[in-house]
């Protein structure tokens, strides 16, 4: 059981990866972007088409270009609705023609790379060390996401702007500025999570709406405020994936953790209202 | 007569003789036919080499069959059978199409199987779903197989992995139709062939690690693993799992993973994994698939895999059909035309032949046990 949840625990962290661009846009514009599946696409089929490690500043380039045009996206519909909706669907126009994009350009061929072929052993357990890498990585970047979130001006610029727009603006707060420059960063952390799994398990072009639903569900499991939060979210998932998978056979082991997430937010025992400091 | 007239009406001559083709031509109506593929989509890893296949046939033949003008119509059926049913019928209400290859998948066929028959034109679909070509189907008379379908070949793999000594088998599948019936198809192989499945397990597209799926073979005591996977990147991932775990056994995937996008990613993990395919286009062409090799060469395509034979199965039957209907060229004479069709040229393995009872036009000899070897697919000794 114990082998079942590390492993969990290491594909959970880049579920987490992929939640924390969601959680950062919920903070600062109380909406979501639901491209960040496709940026992370992006950034893999890019990284793919040029070696070495000029690939993956090219990736991450890519996935802050197509994060930029999100930015563009959201500042036109600003300014003519409050609708977050309408933010909403058209990432998901986006994420599509982001999809399609990948296809014309680089086909069908599956994007992955080899990086360890030489596994890590301890206690009777064998791992790769890019799911190692890939945890510390999702570690690092929640932490730092979250210190900002929590610490820092730019945090407090950034959670005002969402909480009151108008109120934020008054106080000489640049929300569109704070919003779009939030996109960026979502756009650059789902670049992250893109190379890190074509590090792993690889991806092909039909792989942006899965990675964007998964994310988004490690986002909302636990409550979608907060970047601790989405990596528990995360971590949870990866868990009861794996457990499921160890656990039990067929149809039941893909249906197990959707079962898990609907109890979780059906219970509300977990959801945001209660421990987000939220008012009774 | 002025010799400018002369001239012409010898080049007109010379051109009547040394060009058969060009004048029946003219005498025949000209036909259109669908290309229902799915181009877009999660099964484009199969509609792109179809469309290509089909392409260079087309200019191949330089647009005609049996001295007959042929326009083909594509359309994108996006992986979607609601698409697929609509370009169905927009292709034979609109363009008035006389037979199509396609939809794409199975699910597809099965969606637009009705409007075939209700339009009455014959969809010659390049799937293996064994469904669309149920009998019990009211559609059936309009529907006909250009593939072998899912259950052929699949004996001759199973009894390999059980020749080879494995008795306790692991199957893994991707989660949709096609990976359920794998499953399911080598449950009710298992009693005749002596072979016990001791976990099967099912798997999304998108999975990011399939670690636990395989660590949960080990503790079964797989003696053996088969792969019921399309998805190449799906397939590469289960096998990066395979050697992180360190899980030593043989490993034999379905005809869907017999893509080169399967090699290329899995890269030397690959190497000794028995995959059945449909014809060997790319790495052990048999004759008749060397020559569809020279000719999607000739015309500028590159040969992907089994989607070029498929496309070009559907291509050789139309062709086949239209050299044998001396009147009218409608959708009941197409689909009563390829009832008839049995050993006609085909440009792939195995002998294409339907009947009235028999809409399934390829069967198991159109397979071919390969297994990865410096980074091909090479055909088994058979």
């Amino acid at each position: 059981m114990l082998e079942y949840a590390f492993r969990g625990l290491l594909n959970g962290a880049v579920y987490a990866l992929l939640a924390l661009p969601m959680t950062l846009f919920f903070t600062t514009a109380a909406t979501v972007d639901f491209a960040i599946g496709a940026y992370a696409l992006l950034a893999a089929a890019v990284a793919t088409a040029i070696p070495g490690p000029a690939g993956i500043l090219a990736g991450l380039a890519s996935a802050l270009a197509a994060s930029l045009v999100m930015a563009v996206i959201y500042v036109l519909l600003k300014r003519t609705s409050e609708g977050g909706i309408r933010v909403a669907l058209a990432s998901f126009g986006l994420s599509l023609a982001i999809a399609s994009i990948v296809l014309i350009v680089w086909g069908t061929k599956p994007f992955v790379r080899q990086t360890f072929m030489t596994m890590f052993e301890f206690g009777g357990l064998r791992v790769n060390p890019q799911g190692l890498i890939n945890f510390a990585v999702a570690l690092l970047l929640v932490g730092a996401t979250w210190l900002v979130l929590a610490r820092t001006q730019l945090g407090r610029m950034m959670r005002a702007a969402a909480v009151n727009a108008r109120g934020a603006e008054l106080a000489a707060i640049p929300v569109i500025g704070v919003q779009c420059g939030t996109l960026l960063a979502g756009g650059l952390l789902g670049g992250v999570a893109g190379l890190l799994i074509l590090h792993s398990s690889g991806m092909d072009f039909t792989a942006s709406l899965g990675l964007t639903f998964i994310g988004f569900a490690a986002a909302i499991i636990f409550g979608i405020h907060s970047p601790l939060r989405c990596l528990a979210g995360g971590l949870a998932i990866g868990v009861i994936e794996a457990l499921s998978a160890g656990y039990t056979s067929g149809m039941v082991t893909s249906m197990l953790p959707s079962l898990f997430m609907l109890i979780v937010l059906l219970s509300g025992q977990l959801g945001a209202g209660r421990y987000s400091g939220d008012r009774p | 007569m002025h010799t400018f007239q002369k001239r012409a009406l010898a080049l007109i001559a010379a051109v009547a003789v040394f060009c058969p083709a060009a004048g029946h031509a003219q005498d025949k109506p000209a036909v259109k036919i669908g290309a229902v593929l799915s181009m877009s989509g999660p099964a484009a890893v199969f509609g792109i080499p179809e469309r290509d296949s089909l392409n260079s046939l087309i200019k191949e033949g330089g647009g005609t069959m049996d001295g007959r003008k042929v326009d083909f119509v594509f359309c994108d059926d996006k992986t979607n059978p609601t698409e697929a049913s609509r370009c169905v019928t927009q292709l034979i209400s609109d363009e008035k199409v006389v037979a199509i290859i396609g939809p794409g998948t199975g699910s597809g066929i099965l969606a637009a199987g009705p409007v075939a028959q209700r339009l009455q034109v014959p969809l010659l679909g390049p799937a293996g779903t064994v469904a669309i070509t149920d009998k019990n189907n009211a559609f059936f008379p309009w529907i006909f197989r250009i593939a072998p379908n899912d259950t052929a070949g699949m004996e001759s793999l199973w009894k390999q992995i059980v020749s080879k000594g494995a008795k306790k088998v692991a199957i893994v599948y991707q989660e949709d139709a096609y990976g359920k019936f794998g499953a399911e198809f080598a449950q009710k192989l298992s009693k005749d062939l002596g072979f016990t499945i001791v976990e099967s397990l099912g798997v999304p597209y998108t999975a990011t690690d399939l670690t636990p799926q395989v660590t949960k073979f080990r503790n079964a005591g797989a003696e053996a693993i088969f792969m019921q996977l399309s998805v190449t990147s799906l397939g590469a991932s289960f096998l990066k799992a395979v050697n992180e775990v360190g899980l030593k056994v043989p490993l034999y995937a379905n005809s869907g993973l017999a893509q080169k996008g399967f090699i290329d990613a899995a890269g030397p993990l690959g190497e000794g994994v028995h995959v059945l395919s449909i014809g060997n286009v790319v790495y052990d062409p048999t004759p008749p698939e060397q020559k569809l090799v020279a000719i999607m060469s000739k015309n500028g395509f590159k040969p992907q895999g089994w989607g070029d034979l498929l496309a070009g199965n559907g291509y050789m039957t139309i062709k086949a059909a239209l050299s044998k209907i001396s009147g009218p060229v409608t959708g009941q004479a197409m689909r009563d035309t390829i009832e008839t069709l049995c050993g006609f040229e085909t440009l792939s393995m195995g002998k294409g032949c339907f009947s009235k009872d028999n809409h399934d036009g390829w069967a198991a000899d159109a397979t071919v046990l390969t297994t990865i070897r410096s980074g091909q697919f090479r055909s088994d000794a058979k």
